[in-house]
C-alpha cells in the first residue's frame, strides 16, 4: 500500500517543491524562514480542519459546516474569555470547552447523516446556515476584541518553540494524532475499509452508522481545536472571518489526493495539499498579483486536480467492466 | 455425526410478487465439491445469499450447519461460523493491503480504539498465503493485483477464518486458462483438508472437471441432486431446462420485408466480437445467451451508446455509424432498456409526460412552448392502441402494474416512429398473463412492419416471440436458429457449450433415464 500512495503524495510533494523553486526566483523574500513559517501559520487552521475533512471524505461524505462550526466555537470562547479571570485555569477550561462544543455539533451532523440517512451535504448545509445565522444574532456581526481576553491566553498564543508558533505545533500534533488513528486503530482501519468498499465492509461486520457518527464527531473535535488556533492567531473573534473557508478546506483535501467519492485519502497528502494552496497564495502575493486572481488560480488548480482524478477513476472502471471474449 | 456439513431443507424465499425459491433442499457433504447449477434466474444467487446471511428465508426453513441449527442473521455470522463466500465481483478492499484484506473482519465488534497489530495481521496473512503456495508481499495494495491473484486473496481470507465451507460464485469468469488450472489445484488442496466447496458456474466443462455432485435448480424449485459420475453434459442441460411450457412457441412467420439493419463483423474489445446478422422489416429476431455474454452491450452498440471498434453497420442499405442515442432515434432506432423503473419511466409523472418525452421538440408551438392538447392526444392514441389500463393519460406511471408500465414504455418509443425497436428483457418482473400480452403486442407491431430485436434470458419467451434466434456466448454469436428448428435444448447447448447440440433424440432419451 505504501508505494502507490506514496507515489501520489510524492507527486504532490514534487509540485510543492517545483513551486517553491520557481517562487524563490520570483521573489527573494519567499525562501526565508520567516516567510515559510508565516505561510505555515496562516494555513494551520485550514490544515487542522482539512485533516478532519480527510476522514469524512474517505468515507464518501462531506462536511460543509466546518467553517461555521469553528466560527461558533470561536464566538462562544470569545464571549467566555471576556468574562474569564486572568488565571491559568481559564486556559484549561477553554481547552476543555472548545473541543467538547465541536464534538457536540459534529455529532449532531453525524447522527442526522447516519441514523436519519439525510445526505451529508444537506445536513451540513443546514447546520452551516443555522450556525451562521445564530453567530450573527449573538454578535451583531461585531468583532470581539482581545483587550479584555485573559492575558494567559495572549501569552499562550505567543508561545514559540525554536521559533515555531504554537499554532503550527497544534496543526502538526493534530496531523500526527490523526495519522496514528488512521493507521493503528480499529476505527481508523474501518474508516478506510468503508471508503474502499462499503458493501464488503458491511459483509465483514463493520458498523457503518457508528463509523459515520465517529468521522463527523471527530471533524467537530478538530473544528473545536481549530477554533482555539484561529482565536490564538487573530487574537480576536471576527464573526464573519471564516465565511467560505470550508471550500479551501475541501480543496486542500482534494488536492492532497483524496477522492471526493470516497475510499482514498491520506493525512500526509492533505497536509501537502493545504501547503500547496498556501504557497500558491503566498506566491501570488509576493509576485504582486491582484488578490482576486488568487481565487481564480485556486479554483483552476482544484478543477484540474479533480478532473485528473475523475478521468483516472473512469478509466479504472472501464477496465473492470469487461466480458471475456473468446479469441 | 452425519457426513453432511450443510443441510438446508424447505427453503423458500418470497419477494413481493415473485417466489424466488420454492421448497428447495440443498445438502453438502464434508470435503466435497458441490456444484449448484441452473439457468439465469433459477434461484442460485438467492440460495447463496440466504446461506451468506444476506437474505432471511421464509418461515419453515431448516438450516443445519455441522448438524446444529445455524443462526445466521448477518453476513458476519456466516463468516464466523466458517462459511466464506467468494462473490463473482469479489469483495476486496482495493485501497487496503493484502494483509489487511485477509485479516479484516476478525476485530469486528471490538473496541474502536483497539490498537491494530500490524505484525499479527501480516503473520496471519502470510500463513494463509503459504498454505496456498502463493508468494506475494503482504503489504501490496490489492488494486495492484490481477483478478486471479485477488481471488487467491479471497481464498486466503477464507482459510485464515478457518472456513469449513467456501462458496465460489462463477470463480473462473475472469480467469485465463492457465489460471483456471491453478484454481483447480487449489480447490483439490482445500478438498484434501476436508473443506467443502460450493461451486456456482455456467461452464459445464469445468463443473465436470471439479465437482463431485450437482444440485440442479429450475425456476426456484429443486430438481435434484446427482452424482457427477451418473450424468453427462447433455443430461445436465435437459435437467436445467426441464419441460416447462409457459407459452406457446411462435408459429407465425413474420413478413420479412426489406432488410432494415445489417451488421457485418461488428467488434468491440472486451464486449463482443465479429457480430454479423440482419434484421428485416416485420421480423422479430430474438437474442439470448447467458447474462454477461455481451447481449446488452451489442444492443447498446446498435443504439449508439457503446461505440464498436470495428465492423460495419448498414441501415436501409446505407452504411452508417451511429454517433449517439439522439442520432439513433433520429434514424428510427428505439431501444428499451432492461430496467423499466430506473431507465425507462419517470414513475412520478403522468403517462402523458412519459409518452411525449422523446418527441417534446416536435410538440412545440411557435413560441417554443409545448402544445398540451396535442401532447395529451398523442398519449391517448398510444394508450388506446396498446390497451394500457387504467386508460387515463393523467395517472402517474408508478400507479400502473408492471405489464402496463411496459406498454407505456413501448408507447413512449413508438411515438418516435421507429423502424427498428430493440427491447431488452421485455417482460422482466411482470406476471405471466401480462407477459403473454406483451408478446402478442410485439408480434402485432412486427406485423405492422416494425423490425424488432428482443433480448431475453427467458428461453420460452424467446421461443414465443421470435422468427429467428441468435444465441450469444462469450461475446460471439454461437449459433443462429430458425424458429422452426429452435428448442430450449439446442439454444442452451449453444449458450453453454458453444457448439451445435448433440441430437435432440439423445436429449429426450437422457431425460427419460434421469427421472426426476
Amino acid at each position: 500500500m505504501k508505494s502507490i500512495l506514496k507515489s501520489k503524495e510524492m507527486s504532490i510533494a514534487a509540485i510543492v517543491i517545483a513551486l517553491c523553486i520557481t517562487l524563490t526566483f520570483v521573489s527573494p523574500v519567499f525562501l526565508t524562514a520567516d516567510n515559510l513559517l508565516d505561510v505555515l501559520k496562516a494555513n494551520s487552521v485550514i490544515g487542522i480542519l482539512a485533516v478532519g475533512m480527510t476522514l469524512v471524505i474517505i468515507t464518501g461524505g462531506i462536511d460543509v459546516s466546518v467553517a461555521a462550526v469553528t466560527s461558533a466555537v470561536c464566538v462562544i470562547i470569545g464571549k467566555l474569555m471576556q468574562v474569564m479571570p486572568d488565571h491559568f485555569s481559564s486556559l484549561l477550561l477553554l481547552f476543555l470547552i472548545a473541543p467538547l462544543l465541536g464534538i457536540l455539533l459534529g455529532a449532531i451532523n453525524g447522527v442526522l447523516v447516519a441514523k436519519i440517512r439525510i445526505p451529508a451535504i444537506v445536513v451540513t448545509l443546514g447546520m452551516m446556515s443555522i450556525i451562521n445565522g445564530l453567530v450573527l444574532y449573538i454578535t451583531n456581526g461585531v468583532y470581539l476584541n482581545s483587550t479584555n481576553f485573559p492575558k494567559v491566553f495572549i501569552q499562550f498564543a505567543n508561545i514559540k518553540v525554536f521559533g515555531v508558533s504554537v499554532i503550527i505545533l497544534i496543526f502538526m500534533a493534530v496531523a500526527l494524532f490523526t495519522w496514528y488513528i488512521l493507521k493503528y486503530t480499529l476505527i481508523g482501519r474501518e474508516v478506510l475499509a468503508i471508503g474502499g468498499n462499503k458493501e464488503s465492509a458491511l459483509r465483514v461486520g463493520i458498523n457503518f452508522d457508528k463509523v459515520q457518527v465517529f468521522v463527523f464527531s471527530y471533524m467537530g473535535l478538530l473544528a473545536g481545536i481549530a477554533a482555539i488556533a484561529q482565536t490564538a492567531y487573530t487574537k480576536s473573534v471576527d464573526p464573519n472571518g471564516m465565511l467560505g473557508l470550508e471550500l479551501l478546506v475541501i480543496a486542500g483535501v482534494v488536492l492532497g489526493g483524496a477522492n471526493i467519492m470516497g475510499g482514498r485519502g491520506t493525512i500526509m497528502g492533505t497536509v501537502l495539499g493545504v501547503l500547496l494552496l498556501g504557497i500558491v497564495q503566498n506566491g501570488l502575493i509576493l509576485a504582486k498579483i491582484d488578490t482576486f486572481w488568487q481565487k481564480v488560480f485556486t479554483g483552476c488548480i482544484i478543477l484540474l486536480a479533480v478532473s485528473y482524478d475523475h478521468i483516472q477513476y473512469k478509466r479504472s472502471q472501464e477496465k473492470l467492466a469487461k466480458i471475456e471474449v473468446e479469441a | 455425526m452425519s457426513d453432511y456439513l450443510l443441510q438446508m431443507t424447505q427453503i423458500s424465499k418470497t419477494f413481493p410478487g415473485v417466489k424466488a425459491l420454492d421448497d428447495v433442499r440443498f445438502e453438502v457433504k464434508k470435503g466435497e465439491v458441490h456444484a449448484l447449477i441452473g439457468e439465469n434466474g433459477a434461484g442460485k444467487s438467492t440460495l447463496i445469499k440466504i446461506l451468506a446471511g444476506m437474505y432471511e428465508p421464509d418461515q419453515g426453513a431448516t438450516f443445519l450447519f455441522e448438524g446444529k441449527d445455524a443462526q445466521i442473521n448477518k453476513p458476519i455470522d456466516a463468516t464466523l461460523k466458517g462459511i466464506s463466500i467468494i462473490y463473482q465481483d469479489l469483495s476486496l478492499f482495493s485501497n487496503l493491503s493484502v494483509a489487511e484484506n485477509i485479516y479484516i473482519g476478525r476485530d469486528s465488534g471490538k473496541k474502536p480504539w483497539k490498537k491494530v497489530n500490524w505484525n499479527e495481521m501480516e503473520n496471519v496473512a502470510k500463513k494463509a498465503l503459504q498454505e496456498l503456495e502463493f508468494e506475494i508481499d503482504v503489504q501490496t495494495p490489492v488494486e495492484k493485483l490481477s483478478i486471479a491473484q485477488q481471488q487467491l486473496i479471497e481464498i486466503a481470507r477464507a482459510l485464515a477464518f478457518d472456513s469449513k465451507l467456501i462458496v465460489m460464485d462463477e470463480p473462473t469468469s475472469s480467469l485465463s486458462a492457465g489460471e483456471v488450472e491453478k484454481l483447480y489445484r487449489v480447490i483439490n488442496k482445500l478438498k484434501q483438508r476436508g473443506i467443502s466447496i460450493i461451486f456456482v458456474s455456467h461452464k459445464l466443462k469445468e463443473l465436470f472437471a471439479v465437482s463431485d455432485r450437482f444440485t440442479v435448480l429450475r425456476d426456484g424449485k429443486y430438481v435434484g441432486t446427482y452424482d457427477a459420475k451418473e450424468l453427462d453434459e447433455d443430461q445436465l442441460i435437459t435437467l436445467m431446462v426441464g419441460r416447462k411450457v409457459l407459452y406457446e412457441k411462435n408459429t407465425e412467420k413474420g413478413l420479412a420485408g426489406q432488410t432494415l439493419l445489417e451488421l457485418k463483423g461488428l467488434t468491440k474489445a472486451g464486449n463482443f466480437k465479429d457480430i454479423s446478422f440482419e434484421l428485416k422489416a416485420g421480423e422479430i429476431v430474438g437474442i439470448t445467451g447467458l447474462v454477461g455474454s455481451g447481449r446488452t452491450e451489442l444492443a447498446q452498440a446498435i443504439f449508439g451508446v457503446n461505440k464498436p471498434d470495428s465492423g460495419e453497420m448498414t441501415l436501409n442499405g446505407e452504411s452508417i455509424q451511429i454517433k449517439s442515442s439522439e442520432h439513433a432515434v433520429k434514424k428510427g432506432i428505439a431501444y428499451i432498456p432492461e430496467s423499466r423503473k430506473t431507465q425507462g419511466l419517470i414513475l412520478r409523472q403522468s403517462l402523458t409526460n412519459n409518452i411525449s418525452l422523446p418527441i417534446l421538440k416536435e410538440l412545440r408551438n411557435g413560441f417554443g412552448l409545448i402544445k398540451r392538447k396535442k401532447e395529451v392526444d398523442l398519449a391517448k392514441h398510444y394508450i388506446d392502441t396498446l390497451d394500457v389500463r387504467p386508460a387515463h393519460p393523467h395517472r402517474a406511471a408508478g400507479d400502473l402494474s408492471g405489464g402496463n408500465q411496459q406498454k407505456v414504455v413501448i408507447g413512449k418509443w413508438l411515438s418516435t416512429k421507429p423502424q427498428i425497436l430493440i427491447i431488452d428483457e421485455p417482460t422482466n418482473g411482470i406476471d405471466i398473463g401480462a407477459k403473454t400480452e406483451i408478446h402478442k403486442l410485439l408480434r402485432k407491431l412486427a406485423a405492422e412492419g416494425l423490425g424488432i430485436i428482443v433480448i431475453s434470458s427467458e428461453l420460452p419467451e424467446v421461443l414465443a416471440v421470435s422468427d429467428r434466434i441468435l444465441v450469444m456466448r462469450h461475446g460471439k454469436i454461437a449459433g443462429e436458429l430458425d424458429i422452426a428448428e429452435a428448442t430450449q435444448e439446442n439454444i442452451m447447448n449453444y449458450a453453454l457449450l458453444g457448439s451445435k447440440a448433440s441430437t435432440l433424440k439423445k436429449n429426450v432419451q437422457a431425460s427419460k433415464e434421469v427421472s426426476v
